[in-house]
């Protein structure tokens, strides 16, 4: 499920070699001490992680944790072979610290008011079964998230040492609300799609390359794809007398608390395999054939909903049947406006519509504003009632300014019904159930087949926005009182 | 067909009202679609909002209609007039001398409270509501027609050729077969004079206005040094509540106030900007398009106190977020030539550079300004390109395709 890669795929799953970008290139533009590692890389490397949600219970302890990992975390400039730590917080946690409330003022809006609002459940289609209300964690229900302590590890023994080593020193300081086991990273997604194909390149501005992305997209105190200073949390000088944290780039005097440090979105999304595939086979006439041409088939229902077949390639590139040397290639969808190859509500064509939208022009440029950096985990959960294990992803991602990126993506390009000129086609994996019924349109001629009533493949369980800080912010958070 | 109206009516309050309840009573009975509003006829987006009152300029809180109706006019302003309980007529009892007169005092009244528009934006000039909802009916009923069997062993010619048989049989439909009557004749009469006539008056003004052109540049850029941008973020509050009622629909309302700037050279700048935005919106942007933005259904700028205050209202498609976006992507230019004659707007140059492309600023610009309404939408769950896609359907009906024609035909449902 995953979701919301605003990449190209979309089912995600943590960063492959692919997806990341050599140090050397990502350490000519970031602080390669301050930014904490996730920014950089997916941890492909250390296949086993945990993410543990914790609320503070005694704020100085947490604080003296805080200075600690801030030693301790990885980051872009430094790399550790067996295991790795990334650490952030939610608007609520930062105020539990002590961080005066008005010092939240220069935060994203989003990550202030988090991510249940009415409003919010809205734009990010928390309704109906997704409703917070319901969610497992990170809902009203639930108790408050403060901070989510990411260990990614290279072998299980390694993870089980560290998760132990956390709680050792959590206790008294933090109380753990939930602990999200991983699957050992694989390339695949739960519903059995190649996973971590494409990801946005951060610009190294001493040798751009035309599709990647300005950094400030990604971290805080950069220039961004309009050339400007996102909006971060500013500080008058008499906030920092120690001069913990870097000064204002642009400036003002002002000592910023933002810089090198970015937004975490974190979503639990339960994935139904078993109605997916139930599903696809249902509405397609012939099981499967072994002639190689599998037009019409439920793998082809399936990779048309997708975007791409199991192997990761592209329908726009393999349009009748899997072929497995086209996996990772880049494409267009200039030869497939009309979306006859790769149908226009396919779920990789709304996460990231390249050239595709109107005006066509103008796509590629409109499009990068959109971007997201995917982290995704997926997981497998054994269930009370036996009745086999849960599947999902534990959807992260990473972007500089919520509300253009991560809400506009689900908002107008994964829910909107009405994407790309279509009608009742919200995304076929990720759309919520709706009262009017789901459609999925697949183009073809001479007339195009509607799929009314999809059902929902994907609930939403948990999730919270978090700040990302810089490894001087963890310093500065340590200190404040 | 009756083109279309940007009816603005405002008017101040009566002692003693309480409108915010009322608006409140009738945000919670809105209907897409039905109610007070449906009830009205040939309603495409309405609005009912208050508008703060100004100490400087010494105006108090009014309270501003605002409706996209299809002419005439006068038929809608009756409806309103007639409407004696309900929500929506208790929000109008609000305004002072309105509710106590008989109908034809009240319309009077609304007359007399009308405010013109200095520059319209429609989608689609001429394309009334009837139309809307009839063509989007067509299109399902197509829809449902070719879901109901198997086409592939037809030609898409054959497919178009089978759906106008099935569209000619169906008498409920076999309107669709005829082209859609045009606008009024009077109406066609007097835009092609506006639109001759402006232009030529701009041609004949040319020889005058290019040798001033270097001193109000300067005049302008003058201004622009001196004037003070906001940079401060919307009053978290006041968003709450703007976002309390947006993103219920595929489309959303905006609707913003500003003071212009002091002085002459601003209010001259200003109505020559308007006038030329006016004529373009008229001759050139009325048919599917406002300078590559798509999805604005309807667009009004609004002076009001003697020119000092401006009132922008839109209906558009999308959230607030991706809307901002296509002004700063690709309206900037036209948004910063009208809006930074406003205070408190992101710092321009030379009216067109700059201003809405400090996006941050912008947004906040625009939260700050935007004002909480209630707002009413006829068909909810048309995008304007859903809406254009229904009208090429049914153009597409008049005579037999050729196989490309066929193809880009069958393609729209």
């Amino acid at each position: 499920m995953s979701v919301q890669d605003t990449t190209t795929n979309a089912l995600t799953t943590a960063g492959t070699p692919k997806g990341g970008r050599s140090r050397t290139a990502l350490s000519a533009v970031l602080d390669t001490d301050e930014v904490q590692g996730l920014v950089a890389r997916g941890y492909g490397r250390l296949p086993n992680a945990a993410f543990s949600l914790y609320t503070v219970t005694h704020a100085p302890s947490a604080q003296a944790l805080l200075g600690g990992w801030a030693d301790e975390v990885d980051t872009v400039g430094r790399r550790n072979a067996v295991a790795a730590l990334d650490v952030a917080l939610t608007a609520p946690g930062l105020l539990a610290l002590g961080l005066p409330p008005a010092q939240l003022a220069g935060f994203a809006p989003a990550f202030v008011e988090g991510m249940v609002s009415p409003h919010r459940s809205r734009i990010l289609g928390d309704t109906g079964e997704n409703d917070p209300s319901t969610w497992a964690w990170g809902g009203p229900r639930s108790d408050a998230i403060h901070v989510v302590v990411l260990v990614y590890a290279a072998s299980a023994e390694g993870l089980a040492e560290r998760l132990a080593e956390l709680d050792a020193r959590t206790t008294g300081a933090l109380r753990l609300i939930v602990r999200h086991d991983t699957d050992v990273l694989a390339d695949r997604e739960p519903f059995g799609f190649a996973d971590g194909i494409s990801q946005p390149r951060i610009a190294d501005p001493t040798a751009a390359e035309p599709t990647d992305i300005p950094p400030g997209e990604f971290v805080l105190g950069y220039r961004n794809a309009y050339d400007q200073y996102t909006w971060r949390p500013l500080l008058p000088p008499s906030a920092d007398p120690d001069g913990i944290l870097p000064l204002d780039v642009e400036g003002s005097g002002a000592r910023d608390l933002g810089r090198n440090g970015t937004y975490l979105v974190f979503r639990q999304l339960a994935q139904d395999v078993d109605g997916f595939w139930e599903f696809v086979r249902n509405r397609t006439a012939s099981p499967g054939s072994d002639s190689g041409d599998d037009t019409g088939t439920a793998e082809h229902l399936a990779a048309r909903m997708v975007g791409r077949w199991r192997s990761g390639a592209p329908l726009v590139l393999a349009p009748d049947h899997d072929d497995p040397t086209q996996r990772g290639r880049d494409f267009v969808y200039a030869p497939d406006l009309a979306g006859l190859a790769c149908p226009r509500g396919a779920h990789i064509r709304r996460v990231n519509p390249r050239d595709s939208l109107e005006p066509v022009g103008s796509s590629r440029a409109d499009v990068d504003r959109h971007r997201l950096l995917r982290r995704a985990r997926s997981y497998t959960a054994p269930r009370p009632d036996n009745e086999g294990p849960s599947r999902g992803l534990h959807f992260l991602c990473l972007n500089a300014n919520i509300a253009r990126q991560y809400e506009f993506v689900q908002h107008t390009w994964i829910n909107d019904p009405t994407f790309d000129g279509l009608r009742d086609d919200a995304d076929p994996l990720l759309g919520p159930a709706r009262e009017r019924g789901r459609t999925f349109t697949v183009q073809a001629r001479p007339v195009r087949h509607r799929h009314r009533n999809l059902p929902a493949f994907v609930r939403v369980r948990g999730g919270a926005y978090f700040f990302l800080p810089s490894r001087s912010a963890l310093r500065y958070l340590a200190t404040v009182n | 067909m009756p083109h279309q109206v940007a009816l603005t009516v405002r008017g101040p309050l009566r002692p003693g009202n309480e409108v915010e309840g009322a608006l409140d009573t009738l945000q919670g009975v809105l209907s897409p679609g039905k109610g007070d509003f449906a009830a009205l006829g040939s309603v495409h987006f309405a609005r009912v909002f208050l508008l703060p009152g100004d100490d400087t300029l010494a105006v108090g809180p009014t309270l501003v209609y605002m409706a996209d109706v299809d002419a005439p006019v006068e038929a809608h302003l009756r409806r309103l007039a007639e409407l004696d309980d309900g929500a929506l007529a208790t929000v109008l009892a609000c305004w002072a001398g309105y509710a106590e007169g008989d109908l034809a005092a009240r319309v009077s009244w609304l007359c007399a409270h009308r405010v013109p528009a200095a520059a319209t934006y429609v989608h689609q000039i001429g394309r009334d509501l009837d139309r809307v909802l009839a063509e989007a009916e067509l299109r399902r009923e197509i829809s449902d027609y070719l879901d109901g069997q198997g086409w592939e062993d037809h030609t898409d010619v054959e497919v178009h050729r089978a759906v106008r048989g099935f569209v000619a049989s169906r008498p409920d439909l076999t309107w669709a077969l005829d082209a859609p009557a045009g606008t009024e004749l009077l109406f066609r009469l007097r835009e092609s004079t506006h639109a001759v006539g402006v232009l030529a008056l701009a041609l004949l003004a040319l020889p005058v206005i290019t040798p001033l052109l270097p001193a109000w540049a300067l005049a302008i850029a003058l201004r622009e040094a001196r004037d003070v941008p906001e940079t401060e973020p919307a009053d978290p509050a006041a968003v709450a509540r703007l976002l309390a009622i947006e993103d219920q629909a595929v489309q959303n309302p905006f609707t913003a106030a500003g003071t212009i700037k002091q002085g002459m050279v601003r209010a001259v700048t200003m109505r020559t900007v308007l006038l030329g935005l006016d004529w373009a919106c008229r001759h050139l942007y009325g048919h599917e398009d406002l300078a590559g933005v798509r999805s604005i259904h309807f667009a009004r700028w609004v002076p009001v106190d003697d020119g000092r205050r401006m009132i922008f209202a839109s209906s558009y498609d999308g959230s607030q977020e991706s809307y901002m976006d296509d002004f700063i992507d690709r309206l900037a230019w036209g948004i910063n030539a009208v809006f930074s004659n406003g205070e408190g707007f992101p710092a321009t140059r030379l009216l067109v550079g700059g201003g809405a492309r400090d996006e941050q600023a912008f947004k906040n610009y625009l939260r700050r300004h935007q004002l909480p309404s209630v707002w009413y939408s006829a068909y909810p769950t048309l995008s304007a390109r859903n809406i254009d896609d229904d009208t090429r359907l049914r153009d597409g009906l008049r005579r037999d395709l050729g196989t490309r024609a066929a193809q880009e035909w069958l393609a729209r449902i």
